[in-house]
């Protein structure tokens, strides 16, 4: 008999009365009490967690997190994150699928892109793959609680070989205006030699809570690239976990731009399990007023001969927090290991704060792998130099913010990607007003 | 154009005096040349003329253009066009050198209530100065300063001078590490600047770069005052006597 | 050996027929208290000593904080259930018929480390524990430089000594810097302490020679509770060095040992460790647990605190020597060598809290796993808001030797000023087959290479021990690396 942690009754209490998904498989609902059953046993993290030190549970207090979104509305504005060069795109709205505003038509052969609830439908054989893995085999309550109640996701699976050129775009929109959740459960398979490219945006209006879990499976040779522009409304909170596996030669690199959301936790684990893959995880923050955003990243080097690069970049301002904490871990078999992880911060304000913690758990003796950190302000002399030439202090200082983040966007290899997060690097410049 | 009278500045952090009294008068069209052995102060009077933090002023006064220089930010005296070629450039990685000189060059011009440079003018007006200073044009995608040779640096900031066209000009130290060939090209560029409503203030150690750009005056700057003054054959006793000659005159 | 240890010996050798006049335990019976950890224990602890009626109730009060807390497990270590009730928390100092009686009866690895180090045959025997003629006794010792010290107003002796000559001040400084609850070992050190040393320096004096222990059995008498506390007054100098380049025999389990500093205004502390207790044997049986607290404020402005460690010895080291630097401009550096071999697990490193305005921090930290050993660096560098203008620069660095190990890097970089500024850099690499192949085929064996290649690894480190303290620890160095390469 497993204890329940007190703090998790109003959830149990909830999913009592939760409303199934339509055409809910009984195998699923099963699956979503193990699920419930975990996150009751790990209960809310608390600051003596080691992965959660640096996180300020409170913006949560007082929330009803146990209510859901509904699907009110498809008159959304999404124009300002569509990206013009995505050949397929979800939109899905407080958590559920909005048809009309999705583009899944002329989807090549061999490939399944769609919303959760109809992969779910469509392969009641395969549904469990979407839960599979067992909450990321760690301590995920989020993601546990995710598994309980999540209502829609999306699902790319792509056979042997499939190459998919131009970007899928998922849009994931909240807006409320009294608290409440979404959960959005995600699953992304590519076969041997497939290749994608992903881009996902968050963004809304109102104090929702985000809580999304991704899995990702990539086999021999596949290549995944994965964009995140997490532009959450200032009110909202946003959570999401990805895990990802990475076979033979495969390659997974993700970058995150942070720009939104109240309380934002990104959480990676990627496990590499094949010979010669190569991973690389990118982001940047960027916070103010008093935001507060932690990146948390495991890449477990289980595989021989395999790389991870690591750049995550971070500016806080006003009274806002960012932290990083990333560890690379290579175990005893996993030779000629070559990682290099690099966590650097602009701390702009005295109010502001950032915290960082940068790990390396080495078992394997034949390896190279570094990792830096850096805090600091603006570089005075750079600053003094261009206001030397003209430019008011200001720009100056966004000219060196833009700078700096744009050397972490820059990782990103796809042009039309990379002015995408450029030009919501700039919208977001524009707006502060120093 | 700019009075320096009895001016005293030192350093924030430990409070140590540099300038102890300097006096000064630059008239358009006129170039000056300062002088003086090392820790004299000479780059600190630079440094205080363009505003840069870290400095105090602890007494007396600098006229520009009949405004108070020290009340103005170190980016709105360089609007006002005060120009400093730096001792050593900064650098910026990150920031493209092309899109730096069109934020600076449309500030200033702004200032000026001149309209903003498209990117066709820019160009145009970008690549008739390059010729002048012997610079590449692929210089100008490269991050500001990163990965510039000493020589390149220097050229880079007296372009940038050719591209603000200011009024008063600062010259600091702008001959220290360039091969002959270098400092006749940068030279050369300097001379092209001269002009009757624009003064250069040149501050060397060596009397090698008034080869090349003849002063009007020299100043021989030591221990944080001014302590000779005279025309350019000044320059030519400093060279032969060397700054020991100043135990008399100081 | 260098010049300076032998000095030494002649020196102990001089004043030995003067001992134990000053020494730790004239009044104490030979009598050990019954097994297992009670307030009991405490008082019999304290009144075998004699102390004053407010030590015992600091040790006391202690101990109750001690009841509440729960044994830290956040570090990478794995350690055996330690049995406390099953300890002994007092022992009077062992008789001679207790001790060994000659070599003959020692541990021959042991005899080959000294051997190696190249330690005269009368200390080996000291060291051994076998009981010798002469008696060794590092207060004897003391007492020989104690009437130089004496003129200059330096206070130099056991922390017994201390409380019964010099109350007020001990009583003014003892948990000023590490408070009896600051974690689970301090505060079982500061409920049953054994003995340790005290040292005060004070204003404007430089203290003229390395205070250490000076004489290589010190520690082992001094027990597996040492307590020191060291202050440096205005303007003060001091460099002390701390332990022994010998592994000692002692079968103690258990070692947590508390150290506290105390910088004032200008003042400035060196403090050198090297530590080689026993590591246990190549299949992991026996070996010391060392879990140390250390830690020194800059209480004063200008002030400097500068650790220096090398860490080759113990099955399991945990062990952060740390600088709080509270006045402004103070300046705290932490420079470490950590060797694992066999399967010793060490997690160490430093914790810098700036808390005044400009004040610097340096962290330099070089690991060395072989064998199956385990070695953590752990740091934390802390810029509170009002640490205007304040700077870190850490570089830590790994050596891996051999695939059986691990080296693992966690630091903790938290900034609340904007003037503030860190920097961290860490490393991780194999020695490189080049370098090896270069050496031996100019003729280096395997051994002398790979001691060569890891000298130069840690010579930053190094470079900032005391001369003949240097020395010895390269050798060290040497020794503790045995059969790590095949």
């Amino acid at each position: 008999m497993t204890v329940t942690k007190p703090e998790t009754a109003p959830w149990l209490a909830a999913f009592k009365s939760r409303v199934p998904l339509a055409h809910e498989p009984a195998a699923l609902t099963l699956r979503r009490e193990t699920s419930l059953n975990r996150f009751a046993e790990l209960g809310l993290p608390t600051r003596r967690d080691e992965d959660w030190r640096y996180t300020d549970l409170r913006p949560l207090d007082g929330k009803n997190l146990t209510a859901h979104l509904s699907k009110i509305s498809e008159d959304i504005d999404i124009n300002s994150y569509v990206l013009e060069d995505s050949a397929h795109r979800i939109v899905l709205f407080n958590g559920h699928w909005v048809e009309s505003l999705s583009k899944l038509d002329k989807l090549p052969s061999g490939v399944w892109f769609g919303p959760s609830s109809n992969w779910l439908k469509d392969f009641p054989d395969l549904n469990m793959e979407i839960l599979e893995t067992s909450e990321f085999e760690g301590r995920q309550p989020f993601t546990s609680l995710n598994g309980a109640f999540f209502s829609d996701g999306f699902v790319l699976t792509l056979d042997p070989g499939v190459v998919l050129n131009r970007p899928i775009q998922i849009l994931h929109v909240g807006q409320t205006g009294k608290s409440g959740a979404q959960h959005l459960r995600n699953l992304v398979r590519l076969g041997s030699g497939a290749q994608a490219t992903l881009v996902e945006s968050f963004s809304g209006e109102g104090d929702y809570w985000t809580n999304a879990a991704t899995s990702i499976h990539l086999a021999e040779s596949a290549t995944l690239h994965h964009v995140r522009l997490q532009d959450e409304a200032l009110e909202a909170i946003h959570f999401a976990s990805v895990r990802a596996t990475l076979g033979v030669r495969s390659k997974y690199d993700t970058f995150t731009l942070t720009l939104g959301a109240r309380l934002s936790r990104h959480d990676i684990a990627a496990s590499i399990e094949g010979e010669g893959a190569h991973c690389a995880l990118g982001g940047a923050f960027l916070l103010r007023g008093q935001q507060d955003a932690t990146t948390v990243t495991l890449v477990d080097h289980a595989a021989p001969g395999c790389e991870t690069r690591e750049l995550y970049k971070g500016v806080v301002d006003e009274r806002s927090h960012g932290a990083f904490l990333g560890k690379i871990a290579v175990r005893p078999d996993a030779q000629k290991t070559d990682a290099h992880q690099l966590s650097r911060n602009l701390l702009l304000s005295p109010r502001a704060s950032v915290d960082t913690k940068p790990e390396l758990e080495i078992y394997a003796d034949d390896v190279k792998c570094s990792h830096g950190a850096t805090v600091g302000d603006l570089d005075e002399a750079a600053l003094f130099y261009l206001r030397a030439r003209g430019i008011p202090e200001d720009e100056a200082r966004r000219m060196l913010i833009y700078a700096f983040t744009a050397e972490a966007i820059e990782t990103v290899g796809n042009m039309a990607l990379r002015a995408y997060l450029h030009g919501h690097l700039e919208r977001w410049l524009a707006k502060s007003g120093k | 154009m700019l009075e320096i009278r009895n001016l005293h500045a030192r350093i924030e952090e430990d409070g140590r005096e540099i300038l102890k009294g300097i006096d000064l008068s630059v008239k358009a069209g006129e170039v000056h040349a300062i002088m003086g052995p090392n820790g004299s102060g000479k780059s600190t009077l630079a440094s205080v003329l363009a505003g840069r933090p870290g400095y105090e002023i602890t007494e007396g006064s600098v006229t520009y253009q009949d405004r108070d220089l020290l009340g103005l930010a170190a980016d709105e005296r360089a609007r006002e066009g005060i120009f400093l070629a730096f001792q050593y450039p900064v650098e910026i990685p990150g920031v493209n050198n092309m899109y730096f000189l069109r934020a600076a060059l449309n500030a200033v011009r702004k200032q000026r209530g001149d309209k903003d440079l498209d990117a066709g003018q820019f160009l145009k007006a970008v690549r008739a100065k390059l010729k002048l200073l012997d610079i590449g044009e692929d210089l100008l995608q490269r991050a500001v300063n990163v990965g510039f040779s000493g020589g390149e640096k220097k050229r880079n900031e007296i372009f940038q001078m050719a591209m603000l066209e200011p009024k008063l000009a600062i010259l600091d130290e702008t001959d220290s590490g360039l091969d002959i060939d270098a400092l006749r090209v940068v030279s050369n560029g300097v001379n092209r600047l001269r002009s009757p409503e624009r003064a250069i203030v040149m501050i060397t150690h060596y009397q090698r770069l008034l080869d090349y750009i003849e002063p009007d005056h020299v100043h021989v700057l030591s221990g944080g005052k001014i302590v000779l003054s005279g025309d350019k054959n000044l320059a030519t006793e400093l060279e032969k006597h060397g700054y020991a000659m100043l135990g008399d005159a100081a | 050996m260098s010049g300076a240890t032998a000095e030494t010996l002649d020196a102990v050798q001089s004043a030995s027929g003067d001992s134990y006049k000053y020494g730790f335990f004239t009044d104490i019976e030979a009598e050990t208290a019954p097994p297992g950890l009670n307030e009991d224990t405490i008082r019999f602890i304290s009144a075998k000593k004699e102390e004053p009626q407010w030590l015992l109730d600091w040790r006391l009060e202690a101990y109750r904080v001690w009841l509440k807390m729960a044994e830290p497990h956040w570090a990478k270590l794995k350690v055996a259930p330690i049995d406390y009730q099953g300890a002994t928390y007092y022992s009077a100092p062992k008789q001679d018929k207790d001790r060994p009686k000659s070599l003959d009866e020692i541990d021959p690895e042991l005899l080959k480390t000294y051997e190696k180090l190249g330690i005269p045959l009368r200390e080996r025997e000291a060291l051994a524990g076998i009981a010798v003629d002469a008696v060794f006794d590092s207060v004897s010792v003391a007492t020989t430089f104690k009437g130089k010290l004496g003129e200059m107003g330096i206070i130099f002796c056991s922390f017994g000594e201390a409380v019964r000559e010099h109350p007020e001040l001990v009583r003014k400084y003892l948990g000023t810097v590490v408070p009896q609850g600051d974690n689970f070992f301090a505060a079982l050190n500061s409920a049953v302490f054994s003995d340790g040393s005290f040292v005060y320096v004070p204003e404007g004096v430089r203290c003229p020679m390395e205070l250490s222990t000076y004489f290589r059995i010190n520690a082992a008498n001094t027990g597996q509770f040492e307590r020191t506390l060291l202050i440096a007054d205005k303007g003060a100098y001091v460099s002390y060095l701390e332990g022994c380049t010998a592994p000692q025999r002692d079968e103690n389990q258990l070692h947590a040992a508390v150290v506290e500093l105390v910088a004032l205004e200008g003042a400035q502390i060196k403090y050198s460790t090297v530590q080689n207790w026993y590591p246990g044997d190549a299949e992991g049986r026996g070996g010391i647990y060392n879990f140390v607290t250390k830690r020194g404020i800059c209480k004063g402005d200008n002030s400097k605190i500068s650790w220096t460690q090398v860490e080759t010895g113990s099955a399991i080291t945990w062990k952060y020597p740390s600088c709080i630097l509270e006045g402004d401009n103070s300046v705290g550096e932490f420079y470490s060598v950590a060797i694992t071999n066999n399967l010793q697990q060490a997690d160490t490193g430093t914790k810098m809290i700036h808390i005044g305005k400009n004040t610097r921090s340096t962290i330099i930290s070089k690991g060395i796993s072989a064998g199956r050993g385990q070695n953590t660096y752990r740091g934390l560098v802390r810029m509170l808001p009002k640490a205007k203008n304040s700077r870190n620069f850490t570089q830590c660095d790994s050596l891996l030797v051999g695939d059986k190990c691990g080296a693992h890097t966690v630091p903790y970089v938290e900034i609340r000023n904007p003037s503030a500024r860190a920097e961290h850099e860490a490393t991780t690499s194999k020695v490189s087959d080049d370098q090896m192949f270069y050496c031996q085929q100019r003729g280096l064996s395997k051994e002398d290479a790979l001691a060569l290649i890891v000298n130069g690894f840690c010579k930053e480190v190094l470079k900032e021990l005391p001369m003949e303290f240097a020395v010895e620890a390269q050798k060290l160095l040497a020794v503790s690396l045995e059969g790590s390469v095949g």
